[in-house]
């Protein structure tokens, strides 16, 4: 926020719709060339965009930034302005005020995915926009804060995990301030002295800045920024996955290890990386034909199903409970010295405490797998613009140069393998922490099983990135 | 849902623009029109929503495609081109674009020279594993255009 341009920028109190606009208007331009534009995913806006840019971009700036996606969200534009006409009346449901619903969202994507063959169909690709268009507006016409953002919005939940890895967070630049700050604005909003209405929000996400801890649930919406009268808070930088080795109470979620809802959002993350890169290499579709004979199906949905079940719980519960097992026999005694509270004895909560530390290794997989799409198609946005400009009926930036893709596959192969080995050793880094954390005096017993469990995903991951590629829209046939 | 396997060879009888085969023709018609109905109301533009014009003249297109089964690397497609009577289509040209069906990848081009009487031979390049399309933009003696298009599932890694 200190950085010229940029921290004037962020503190001008319309910095969000300026970079939502622009979103917004690429989201219809992808609603209208993909309902009606033309019928091959590589010549039309909305899957290029989807399924290579945007997603490509989105990992990236996670990485080298920080949750900007969330903040430019063209989703919450249209929000706004609807709700100065439909204002919500209800809270959020009590009993939804976790990740479950989102999990299963995030399940719910990565399988119709795989299922429709979304990356093969701007049709579908332009009708999944929009229904998330319409899934925002239902949501949040409804009821009051952002409980999209927070309870509902599986792409949402992507960057908040991911976003646990950034380098930049928004927080109090010093505490004392807001230990003197009787207003609390940050979340309470700014309010007309008179009429007491609210005239700048304070946090939607119920995340009070100065009892914040990291990313998790922040959109970078700069709410907190514009609303704290005393300028204390800002974009600043941390280093990538601290908050993932500390457990303390954190303002709007708890303690991270209490959270089975959070941990279930890191484990679909984490292995979800590796089901997603799975759908796209040769070994999948023999895998897929074996179990239609098994099965005696042929239809696509029970096999996906199969492989979705074994990615997503009966591996990781294998794995997770494994280490955590003999996390708690090698340990055992140990404890004393420890930090280890008589809850956390159990198999689950050790399990829930260490699948944080998996993050890294899945966001590394994140990464490989966008970073090749988008990387090896980086080009081809020009002449997939051109197109469609083109058909339009004035060729304004000329004729399509289809022969423009990206950076050879060879190139690309060797950044994948660098994002996995860095999210092996940010995976190894953080499990440590915890490890010392638990036993100070002996951390390697603690640390050895889930070292073991990242080895094991991270020769998984090396494996797939070196299978062929197969983009295949038909899993079932040939 | 799994899509049924290609037909290696065949008559190309498919439309200028073949509809998702995933997609119920009710619903994504139905859907469709109806977005495409409140755009046109909106925007008050009736051109864009005009029908197109009157199908092309009937030509049957046959075609084959060896080695089998696919394979990544080079292939050779022969199409056989005729009339409603039977008839061979003699001196057409035939453009073909071949694309995966994923974002990303740049569409290869060819163009197919009439080895026989009505058969037109052309070699293409499967570059890497997976869905192909190949799209046939053909003009006939008497200047009329076609388009056709031929699915090409699964082509296998090297």
């Amino acid at each position: 926020m200190r950085v010229p341009g940029l921290g004037h920028l962020f503190r001008w109190r319309y910095a969000r719709p300026l970079l939502q606009t622009p979103l917004l208007a690429l989201s219809v331009v992808m609603i209208l060339h993909g309902l009606f534009g033309p019928t091959l995913a590589p010549k039309n806006l909305a899957t290029t965009l989807s399924w290579l840019h945007f997603r490509g971009m989105l990992v990236l700036v996670l990485l080298c930034a920080g949750n900007f996606f969330c903040l430019a969200c063209p989703f919450m534009l249209v929000r706004q302005w609807t709700r100065r006409v439909f204002a919500p009346r209800f809270n959020w449901p009590r009993a939804l005020r976790n990740k479950w619903l989102s999990v299963a969202l995030f399940v719910l994507i990565l399988f119709t995915y795989e299922l429709f063959d979304l990356w093969s169909s701007p049709w579908w690709t332009a009708w999944l926009i929009v229904a998330y268009f319409l899934s925002v507006l239902v949501v949040d016409g409804f009821f009051k804060h952002a409980s999209f953002c927070k309870f509902v919005c599986p792409i949402g939940q992507f960057n908040f995990v991911a976003s646990t890895l950034s380098p930049f967070e928004v927080k109090v630049r010093e505490q004392d301030v807001c230990t003197r700050c009787h207003t609390k604005d940050c979340i309470r909003g700014r309010r007309e002295p008179v009429t007491d209405l609210v005239t700048i929000r304070g946090c939607e996400l119920a995340l009070f800045q100065p009892s914040k801890v990291g990313n998790m649930d922040c959109t970078f919406c700069l709410d907190c920024v514009h609303a704290c009268p005393h300028d204390n808070i800002g974009i600043l930088s941390r280093l990538p996955a601290s908050e993932l080795t500390v457990d303390p109470i954190r303002s709007g979620i708890g303690y991270f290890s209490r959270r089975k809802d959070l941990a279930a959002l890191a484990i679909v993350f984490t292995f979800g990386a590796l089901l997603n890169a799975f759908g796209m290499v040769s070994p999948v579709y023999a895998v897929d034909r074996w179990l239609g004979r098994v099965l005696h199906v042929s239809h696509e949905a029970p096999v996906l199903g199969v492989i979705f079940t074994s990615f997503l719980i009966v591996e990781p519960v294998l794995l997770l409970g494994l280490a955590a097992w003999l996390t708690r026999a090698w340990v055992g005694g140990d404890r004393s010295g420890g930090m280890w509270t008589s809850g956390q004895r159990g198999l689950l909560p050790l399990a829930v405490r260490y699948t944080y530390g998996l993050v890294p290794l899945g966001f590394g997989m994140w990464l490989a797998h966008y970073c090749f799409h988008f990387l090896t198609g980086l080009y081809t946005l020009i002449p997939v613009t051109q197109n469609a400009i083109a058909s339009l009926g004035r060729p304004l930036l000329g004729e399509p140069r289809w022969t423009l893709t990206g950076l050879p596959a060879s190139v690309v192969q060797v950044i994948e393998i660098g994002f996995l080995v860095l999210g092996f050793f940010g995976s190894l880094a953080v499990i440590y922490g915890l490890a010392e954390d638990d036993s100070p005096d002996k951390p390697l017993r603690a640390f050895l099983p889930w070292a073991a469990v990242c080895l094991i995903l991270w020769f998984a991951s090396m494996w797939l990135i070196f299978q062929p590629m197969e983009m295949r829209a038909t899993m079932m046939s040939g | 849902m799994g899509t049924p396997p290609a037909h290696a060879s065949g008559a190309a009888t498919i439309q200028q623009k073949l509809p998702d085969k995933k997609v119920s023709p009710f619903l994504k018609q139905g859907l469709t029109r109806w977005f495409a109905g409140i755009i046109c109301a909106a925007t008050l533009v009736p051109a864009s929503c005009s029908r197109p014009d009157a199908s092309p003249a009937f030509v049957a297109i046959e075609h084959d495609i060896s080695p089998q089964p696919f394979r990544v690397g080079s292939a050779t497609i022969i199409l056989k081109l005729s009339d409603a009577s039977g008839k061979p289509v003699t001196g057409a040209h035939i453009a073909i674009e071949t694309d995966m069906s994923h974002a990303g990848m740049s569409p290869g081009f060819a163009e197919a020279k009439e080895a026989e009487v009505g058969r037109y031979k052309a070699q293409l390049n499967f570059q890497m594993a997976g869905d192909w399309v190949i799209l046939l933009q053909v003009t006939l003696p008497d200047g009329k255009k076609l388009e056709r298009q031929i699915d090409v599932r699964g082509v296998r890694p090297d």
